[in-house]
């Protein structure tokens, strides 16, 4: 990971009344797996088409090597796509989709057979050469979308969302693939999604977006563990979000009750929120913890149970391997590096965190 | 069990619905004899007649031409519009959606009209030029409408995708988004070809002198009955389509059989493949050929000297056309029309300057009456001297002062009785009220000849206004309402011969064909009168080649030139010198083709009586037929 190869410059982009993104700054280092993640109309996808060159931004720039690209049109730019929805070419068998890109450079006939070859074993799916597209199952022409791309050899491969239209064992598996083909082709990846999940298993750099703003720029377990706002934070796994109030450092009142923390600089008696992850918090016999509760809600998830404890008028999202019956009497503990202190938000611009999507 | 049969007989049902009137027109265009009524054996002879009928081959080229002319010219535009209307916003694109769909929906008549009155306006010279813009326009928004969902169906991403690969926006669109619109392309392009292919409305309005699309041309023949040649061709056409269809069809069904196959390679089929890369350029090369070959041959004797004519349909021998050409080196550029009514407009809007055309008495004395005509210099006809004395009498009732009109053919209307059902001699109109004919009497569909024969009848003149005469008409018309069989104008003729009906009013000239087919028919004139109807040449005031026209009535006067057009259209000919030319005795003494006309006193022809009595004629009419 060294230098930029790729820089938003304060990109603002209106569709008729709606700003999608407004002074919007981004820098991707060459070879880095960057996400953009987010919910549905945050911005992700047209910062990807405005790098595409499918769309212009109204205002700002795109540098990419060095250059300026933003007026570039898209045929002219050193980096390829891989659609949502595939967009592979029905009419073309798997070998003409592929060599699109190269025939058009004018590539030798031998040179095309050979990339063809390679890609194809690239997404191991050798010997699919004469296929259409539709005899292909989805996963199967995903990759193919992809063989499409990286055979031009592009400084960057653009995902938009391209295993939304996959089930989810096959989402799994091509998220191990994708992982493979970013460590073999060392090239640098965009990829957009609105799966945290997908996010945070293949990303070496998460950008979480909302409403056309940057949340949080960090690595996975960054923006897991240290949610830096009440929306990374619930948007990124399930949390308990709480009102509270930083009594000092190192000490928050949370419902009423003092919890021992390890943030420090928020200053005395500030109102914050604090994010709680449901596995971090233990449930212990009644007494033994900081509050005591009521188990309200159980359900069997696979891996854990997720039970909702009513303490001090708050339902607690508990996740535990361990089963406690609904009505059981339980008292609830959290360590203090698990409590996660964020500021409540002041200007405008971040209150837009707030409102629910 | 009830059910499945029911189904299958409804499905029978409609079947035979659809398809029994192309399977009779099959069956006609094997059929001998030249009538509709009558089996006379199995024959080639129309195919081979068709193929050798240069009219009607002439007018199918230019109709296949226009057609695939048109539908290209319109599939380029229209797809071009479908791509641009699909690119613009909702608001717009549904606006724009709605504007391209208005002149599908307005009636073609008005089309038609519009265009011609635009074409007027800008001085365009009506012919194939305009008939092509007419059909370009009209066909543009049936492509629009089989693109657009085409279209709308494409992943915008993959036009997209392949601009991503390199593709430049021209190359993106012919690679990646045509292929996928071809569906929609291609049957927009067959939609636009067939909808050209028989449009007659806007072809007739839009259309000039010397060119005729196969649905005009098998309109002109009206009048005279449609030849069986047309069977023929109809019959070649239905077959074509057919076998082209098949073949469609038949190589989707191949697809489908692959792509359930998943395993298997999937590539277009071979049978698509051929179709699309041989068989249809080879087609449409071939069909190009013959066009441009056809087309050269008729340029090539496009010189300034010449006539245009206006004719009824059929009512001239083609040979004589030619004769002319190489007698006096004059081109005919030569036009046809179906009635008098259609011809007047053309006339009176002076859109194309005809030389020479030939109207009907009560036509050319409207004509005459609007200062449409101008007056003959006889001093270019000598041949008129051919033309009987009687007839110059008669036309004096339309053309007062024989200024204005060459008599060419003409008739009378009477009774066509066979002798086998009706036993005493027929003198009277009043046989046509005789109880003892009833459901076997034949009427003329048509105001002016059913007042006609009722008026005479009563001994009334067949030009009366008196609205006694014509409320005493009606009612006796009203009278013989239940003892007619049917009100008909063409199956007359067909009905006689095949002895389905005992008595009917019929004009001479079909009288002489249809004596010849069936000789138990008899043809006479009633003593109360009848009328008798003259078509004559006349030259339109805005004619451009005056002289040319008079040389070409001239021509058409010698006695060997009428007897050609008399043998040709079997309608009397008052050319008397032709006559005694006739070989055929009988013909040439025939009491129905050549009348003594000094015995009869009360022959009219029909006069033009101007609007007023005109609507009271079609009141009264109206009046008989619903009642």
């Amino acid at each position: 990971m060294s230098n930029k190869l790729i820089d938003f410059q304060n990109i603002s982009k209106t569709y008729g009344m709606q700003t999608v993104l407004d002074d919007f700054n981004l820098y991707i280092r060459e070879n880095e797996f960057l996400t953009l993640l987010g919910p549905s109309g945050c911005g992700k996808t047209t910062t990807l088409r405005i790098l595409g060159g499918f769309e212009t931004p109204d205002a700002g720039r795109v540098i990419f090597d060095g250059k300026d690209i933003t007026d570039l049109p898209p045929n002219k730019r050193q980096l390829n796509t891989v659609f949502q929805k595939y967009a592979l070419f029905t009419h073309m068998t798997i070998a003409e989709n592929i060599a699109f890109g190269l025939k058009i450079k004018n590539k030798s006939k031998q040179y095309i057979h050979d990339k063809i070859k390679y890609a194809l074993k690239l997404v191991n799916l050798d010997g699919y050469e004469n296929r259409m597209p539709d005899s292909l199952s989805g996963g199967q022409q995903q990759r193919i979308a992809i063989a499409r791309a990286i055979v031009n050899e592009p400084k960057v491969l653009l995902l938009d969302e391209p295993l939304g239209a996959l089930d989810l064992k096959l989402r799994q598996d091509m998220q191990y693939e994708l992982i493979r083909l970013k460590n073999e082709l060392g090239i640098t990846f965009l990829y957009v999604t609105h799966d945290q999940e997908e996010a945070l298993t293949m990303s070496d750099t998460i950008v979480v977006m909302n409403q056309g703003y940057i949340q949080q720029i960090g690595t996975p377990e960054m923006i897991y563990n240290e949610p830096e706002n009440a929306f990374v934070a619930d948007f990124i796994g399930e949390s308990n979000i709480i009102s509270a109030t930083m009594v000092e450092d190192r000490l928050v009142k949370i419902l009423g009750v003092n919890f021992p923390c390890v943030d420090e600089g928020f200053g005395q008696n500030k109102p914050v929120d604090v994010v709680i992850r449901p596995e971090d918090i233990d449930l212990l016999k009644p007494g033994e913890g900081s509050i005591d509760g009521v188990v309200t809600h159980l359900i069997f998830k696979g891996v854990h149970y997720e039970m909702e404890v009513m303490a001090n008028n708050y339902e607690w999202l508990v996740h535990s391997t361990d089963m406690f019956p609904v009505g059981t009497q339980v008292s609830i503990h959290v360590d203090p590096f698990d409590i996660q202190i964020m500021k409540k938000p002041e200007s405008e611009d971040e209150e837009a965190v707030n409102i629910e999507e | 069990m009830i059910r499945k049969f029911l189904q299958k007989l409804y499905l029978a049902l409609i079947f035979i619905i659809l398809y029994a009137p192309i399977v009779t027109l099959m069956v006609l265009s094997f059929n001998q004899s030249k009538t509709r009524a009558k089996w006379g054996g199995f024959t080639l002879k129309w195919y081979k007649e068709l193929f050798q009928n240069e009219q009607i081959m002439s007018a199918f080229y230019t109709t296949l031409i226009i057609s695939f002319v048109a539908a290209a010219a319109a599939t380029l535009i229209g797809t071009a519009a479908a791509i641009a209307i699909q690119g613009m916003k909702q608001r717009w694109r549904t606006f724009y959606m709605g504007v391209t769909n208005i002149p599908m929906m307005n009636a073609e008549i008005v089309m038609g009209v519009s265009l011609m009155l635009l074409f007027i306006a800008f001085r365009m010279k009506m012919g194939f030029g305009t008939i092509l813009i007419a059909h370009i326009t009209f066909n543009i928004p049936y492509v629009i409408l089989s693109v657009a969902p085409k279209l709308k169906q494409t992943n915008r991403h993959v036009y997209e995708a392949a601009l991503d690969l390199g593709a430049s926006p021209l190359e993106a669109f012919f690679k990646v988004v045509f292929p996928d619109i071809v569906p929609g392309v291609m049957s927009g392009f067959m939609l636009a070809f067939t909808m050209s292919l028989d449009d007659f409305v806007i072809t007739h309005f839009t259309k000039g002198p010397g060119i005729d699309t196969l649905s005009t041309k098998i309109y002109t023949e009206v009048r005279k009955g449609i030849k069986p040649e047309i069977y023929a061709l109809s019959t070649i056409m239905f077959v074509t389509v057919l076998v082209l269809l098949i073949l469609i069809n038949y190589s989707p069904e191949e697809k489908e059989d692959t792509k359930t196959k998943k395993k298997r390679a999937k590539k277009p089929s071979k049978v698509k493949k051929i179709l699309l890369r041989r068989v249809i350029p080879v087609t449409i090369c071939v069909l190009f050929l013959f066009g441009g070959f056809y087309y050269s041959r008729e340029s090539n004797v496009m010189n300034s000297d010449k006539v245009v004519v206006y004719n009824w349909g059929e009512y001239l021998d083609p040979e004589v056309l030619t004769m002319f050409e190489e007698e006096t080196g004059i081109d005919v550029v030569y036009e046809e029309f179906e009635t008098n009514e259609i011809l007047y407009p053309k006339i009176s809007s002076g859109a194309i300057a005809y030389d020479v055309i030939c109207p009907s008495d009560y036509m050319i004395q409207r004509m005459i009456k609007n200062d449409l005509l101008a007056e003959i210099n006889f001093d270019n006809i000598p041949n008129i001297k051919n033309i009987g004395k009687d007839y110059m009498e008669q036309s004096r009732q339309f053309d007062p002062e024989n200024k204005y009109s060459v008599p060419y053919c003409w008739g009378t209307v009477g009774i066509l009785y066979n002798k086998t059902m009706v036993k005493e001699p027929v003198t009277s109109w009043s046989i046509l009220w005789d109880e003892k004919y009833k459901d076997n009497i034949l009427m003329q569909d048509s105001v002016r000849d059913a007042f006609g024969v009722t008026l005479k009848y009563l001994g009334y003149s067949l030009n009366s206004t008196d609205l006694d005469e014509l409320t005493e008409a009606r009612d006796l018309l009203i009278e013989q309402k239940p003892l007619v069989q049917a009100y008909v104008i063409d199956q007359v003729r067909d009905k006689m011969i095949g002895n389905e009906a005992a008595i009917g009013v019929i004009y001479s000239g079909e009288a002489i064909y249809t004596q010849m087919e069936n000789p138990d028919l008899e043809y006479v004139i009633p003593e109360e009168g009848s009328n008798i109807w003259i078509d004559s040449w006349v030259i339109p005031k805005n004619a451009e080649n005056k002289e040319n026209g008079e040389k070409f009535i001239n021509f058409l006067c010698r006695p060997d030139i009428a007897l050609k057009n008399f043998e040709y259209i079997t309608y009397s000919t008052p050319n008397v010198e032709a006559r005694k030319l006739i070989e055929d005795d009988a013909v040439r003494n025939s009491k129905i083709a050549f009348p003594d006309l000094s015995q009869y006193e009360n022959l009219e022809t029909f006069q033009y009586m101007g609007t007023e009595a005109d609507q009271t004629y079609g009141e009264l009419w109206n009046q008989v037929k619903s009642h």
